[in-house]
């Protein structure tokens, strides 16, 4: 379990202009052909033809005896048939299902204990990045489960966390070729018990929910007032007042901003049907909107509430009454709120069920009797959805990158062990290899933090 | 917001004492203000019906046709009949060659699955409730490492809500142990996950002795910052074991000595006693005397152990003392497999979901099961969700644990067995439960497919030939806002 009293340093990187996302990943693609020029990997993707396989597409359906054909890192053709040229490589899936990777859109795996930076309730400026251990062994686990893609959220002991980051699971590739490219920017929020626990063990606020929320009005005013100084200097310097003062940039007020701007997702850790309203009214206050609630184990009481906000849930299949607020969590929560029109994903916010969120998604058969293509969806479109990738990544589709996982059984059901994974068009766990089983990643795993939790049973 | 007090006075009854409309807990924390009338009235509901219709359900026959037996212990009977008097099972067979007996109560299983209950061998049913909720809890004693007067059938809470929770997906019974903290943490109980009372729930007090070695229990070592106290070391929790066994060798030869002076005694003359310089009154050492069936070998003691050269210390430790040990966890014991199988003593494998360590291969711990089998060592597989202690919360996913220890190599049957038949056999209720067999008790499970896949739905559950109402907590608020 991470404790939330964990309080290593974080270095602090940070947003100083709007290019920086592009910078990101120019420094990413550089990094990316460095390290396949230092480690001489081949990283090209090659095409191929999955053949016969049991196609679950997550967007159109099943196709029984389907084929993909991958070009370029991308999804060129699915379907009963497929256009690839003559001498295409033709893996014969006969037998086996094939479906869009597994996608976690609640993960803390690869942090270290670095998940919470639990020194002040709103310390939205803390970058995941700067704590991403791209060699944590819990990412070769939940590759080897199927996962192409997570987002590695700050904990949840501040109101206002830290920023996300978005990998793509190449297990073996160096940190930067890992993140995945043009991913929006998330933050994370969070709500009820931690934050109040928390900070209450130290006299300080907040210690109710009354103090939880009142620290995250508080933030936004202080951001409107920096934004506000902001423009005036900006409608100085228009006007060609040459002794205009620029304001002291600050790095937390300028985060909260771009929240108050509408340039990053918010993703709230927030378990109460009560809390799902106040922060919605909040959200409306201060004009922001919700990506999504996580944890959410209480949205069955309120759905037909949120679904006007369009704001998703990234819930668990099963988990409960680890805590006070997690005791009305019920396993029907995902399908009922479904039902009602939310968008539901299913996450993992542990190491350990990230290695299985198929059989997750498949236990939404057994509570609430989802089809197989809303169960499926749950742990492929609409995480991706959550993160705001589902136009790259989560369903086979053509044009989409070739983020893909081969079965041997049922992916919906208990005895599904993945058999290949291709991240982009190209293998990253391959079962049938010795050893590892992955092609690019040699050496030596870090990963003495187990859980990689920051709420789990132990109500941390 | 709905009401969620009407709810609780609408439960259909049970006739069953645990069941969720509950009479202990926290009843402000599920029903909202001005609730106390309906609570009164639902509770009232309940005892009425426990009091009316339990001995009558019981000698109901119910003959459950036409489904799927796995019999666990003989195989499986497509197109079967079970059929189930006062509580147990009276015949097992295909259908057509077992007779019905005449006013039977007929279930037609056509289509199900039909198996015995499931039984989890590791749990703390009843020793918490909320996890964070720490007055709730009774896990452990963790002032001193031995610990074997504590019996975990005192602080059993038998109306938790964890109970029907687990119930609905097929669990009947389970081993309730205490936390790990200690090297001798206590004497676990063996419930059945039904019953008008806490003791009609448990079938067996102080069943086992659960012991713990390794790591996590040389906690005086000053390594969370406070002083060093023994033992803080693996040298010091044998050393503190090993004195322990040979005090409780000394205990029994003195209260034996004890024992036979007061014969003695008894039958001297009143005069004769002057001289006796042992003549003390023998007392007795709650501690100590708790060790005794154990150390007899009467009743097993389970050891939760995760290192192979842990294994090795502490089986060369029981062996000294000839205690009947099961194994638990063996997470990271890869390496000492077959010594593990020629010490002949059988396995509780959890969780499967412990991690490998890094460089090792993704499945070393998920394909334990499977590897302990092939060596011929008697498995069964507990619930405890990855890393942490054993959280009773997950035990209704016992069944896919199993499930997925098939998914790596394990036989389906085997993996079947390792949470019913061969649960009950480790802890001495073999002749009563975990298999499908005439004049066992009628703790039966039916579904509509295979009971380890996790898409399954159990339909019905029966403890003691009687059927459960498919109700918890957990429903209850699912129906409530399903209106």
């Amino acid at each position: 379990m991470h404790r939330l009293e964990s309080l290593r340093p974080v270095a602090i990187r940070l947003p100083q202009d709007p290019t920086l996302i592009v910078r990101v990943i120019a420094t990413a693609l550089l990094c990316m052909a460095l390290a396949i020029a230092a480690h001489g990997q081949q990283t090209q993707p090659q095409d191929v033809v999955f053949k016969n396989a049991t196609v679950m597409t997550a967007s159109h359906g099943t196709i029984e005896h389907g084929s993909v054909w991958v070009h370029a890192g991308k999804i060129a053709g699915v379907g009963a048939t497929v256009n690839a040229p003559a001498g295409t490589a033709v893996v014969d899936a006969t037998g086996l299902w094939l479906t869009p990777g597994i996608i976690d859109p609640h993960s803390h795996s690869a942090l270290d204990s670095d998940v919470n930076e639990a020194t002040s309730p709103v310390t939205p400026s803390m970058h995941m990045i700067d704590a991403f251990d791209n060699r944590d062994k819990a990412l070769y686990q939940a590759l080897a489960g199927g996962v192409t893609t997570e987002l590695l959220l700050h904990g949840s002991a501040n109101m206002i966390g830290g920023q996300a980051v978005v990998i793509k699971n190449k297990v073996g590739l160096d940190r930067d070729a890992m993140l995945f490219p043009n991913a929006p920017g998330s933050i994370k929020f969070a709500s009820g018990e931690n934050p109040k626990r928390l900070y209450g063990s130290r006299n300080q606020l907040p210690s109710t929910r009354m103090g939880n929320f009142e620290v995250m009005r508080q933030a936004f005013e202080e951001a409107k007032n920096y934004m506000a100084t902001q423009d005036a200097y900006n409608a100085k310097v228009a006007k060609g007042d040459k002794d205009a003062v620029a304001p002291k940039r600050d790095l937390k007020l300028e985060a909260l901003a771009d929240v108050l701007r509408g340039k990053l997702y918010v993703q709230i850790h927030c378990y109460r049907a009560d809390e799902f309203l106040t922060e919605e009214a909040i959200a409306h206050e201060y004009g922001y909107k919700i990506r999504a609630f996580h944890h959410a184990l209480e949205m069955y009481k309120v759905a037909d509430k949120i679904v006007p906000e369009q704001t998703a849930i990234a819930t668990f299949a099963d988990w409960w009454g680890y805590k006070d607020e997690a005791w009305d969590a019920i396993p029907w929560n995902a399908v009922m709120s479904m039902r009602k029109g939310i968008r539901v994903a299913l996450k993992s916010d542990s190491n350990d069920h990230i290695r299985r969120l198929n059989q997750e998604a498949g236990k939404m058969v057994h509570y609430g009797g989802a089809t197989e293509d809303e169960a499926i969806r749950m742990v492929t479109l609409n995480p991706a959805w959550i993160i705001g990738v589902d136009q790259q990544t989560g369903s086979i589709d053509v044009g989409k990158d070739a983020d893909l996982v081969l079965w041997n059984k049922d992916p919906l059901s208990t005895y599904a062990r993945a058999q290949k994974v291709y991240i982009d068009g190209d293998l990253f766990f391959d079962v049938s290899l010795p050893g590892l089983g992955t092609p690019h990643f040699s050496g030596v795993m870090h990963g003495d933090n187990e859980s990689g939790s920051d709420d789990g049973e132990d109500g941390q | 917001m709905k009401n969620r007090n009407g709810h609780a006075s609408n439960a259909p009854c049970s006739i069953l004492a645990n069941f969720s409309c509950r009479k202990g807990g926290n009843p402000q924390h599920y029903l909202g203000a001005g609730s106390i009338p309906t609570l009164l009235l639902a509770i009232l509901s309940v005892y009425l019906s426990v009091s009316l219709s339990a001995e009558d359900a019981a000698k109901k026959v119910i003959a459950i046709s036409g489904g799927r037996l796995l019999t666990v212990s003989h195989g499986t009977i497509e197109n079967g009949v079970l059929i189930m008097a006062d509580g147990k099972i009276t015949a097992v067979g295909e259908i057509g060659k077992v007779t019905i007996p005449k006013g039977a109560q007929i279930v037609d299983a056509h289509g199900m699955t039909v198996y015995p209950g499931l039984i989890d061998p590791e749990t703390n049913f009843g020793l918490m409730e909320v996890g964070a909720d720490e007055n709730a809890r009774d896990l452990s004693e963790p002032s001193d490492e031995i610990m074997p007067h504590m019996h975990v059938a005192d602080a059993f809470h038998a109306e938790t809500e964890l109970i029907p929770v687990a119930r609905l997906n097929g669990i009947t019974n389970a081993v309730v142990a205490p936390a790990s903290e200690d090297t001798i943490a206590g004497q676990d109980i063996f419930i059945q996950l039904a019953g008008a009372d806490r003791d009609a729930m448990i079938l067996g007090r102080d069943v086992a002795l659960a012991m713990n070695y390794g790591a996590d229990q040389r906690r005086r070592g000053g390594r969370a910052g406070g002083h060093a106290e023994f033992p803080s070391t693996r040298m010091g929790l044998i050393t503190q074991l090993r004195q322990t066994f040979l005090d409780v060798q000394d205990y029994i030869a003195h209260r034996d000595a004890a024992a036979a002076k007061k014969d003695e005694k008894a039958d001297a003359k009143p005069d004769a006693k002057k001289d006796d310089k042992g003549d003390k009154i023998f007392k007795r050492d709650l501690k100590l005397e708790a060790l005794i069936p154990y150390l007899k070998g009467e009743r097993p003691v389970v050891i939760g152990v995760y290192e192979g050269y842990d294994i090795e210390t502490i089986m060369a430790l029981a062996q000294e003392f000839h205690l009947k040990v099961v194994l638990n966890h063996v997470t990271h014991s890869q390496e000492v497999l077959d010594k593990i199988a020629a010490y002949k003593v059988p396995v509780i494998i959890g969780s499967i979901y412990d991690f490998p360590r890094a460089n090792e291969r993704f499945d070393a711990v998920y394909t334990l099961p499977a590897e302990l089998a092939k060596r011929g060592v008697k498995i069964a597989i507990s619930s405890a969700d990855a890393g942490g202690p054993v959280s009773s919360h997950s035990s209704r996913n016992l069944p896919y644990a199993a499930g997925f220890a098939a998914a790596y190599g394990l036989p389906y049957d085997d993996a079947l067995k390792a949470i019913t038949l061969n649960v009950a056999e480790i802890f001495g209720f073999g002749d009563q439960l975990g298999s499908l067999d005439v004049g066992k008790t009628a703790n039966v499970v039916m579904s509509n497919g295979d009971p380890l896949d996790v898409r399954t739905d159990v339909k019905q559950v029966y403890i003691q030939g009687v059927p459960v109402p498919m109700v918890s907590r957990q429903t209850k608020l699912r129906d409530e806002y399903s209106k």
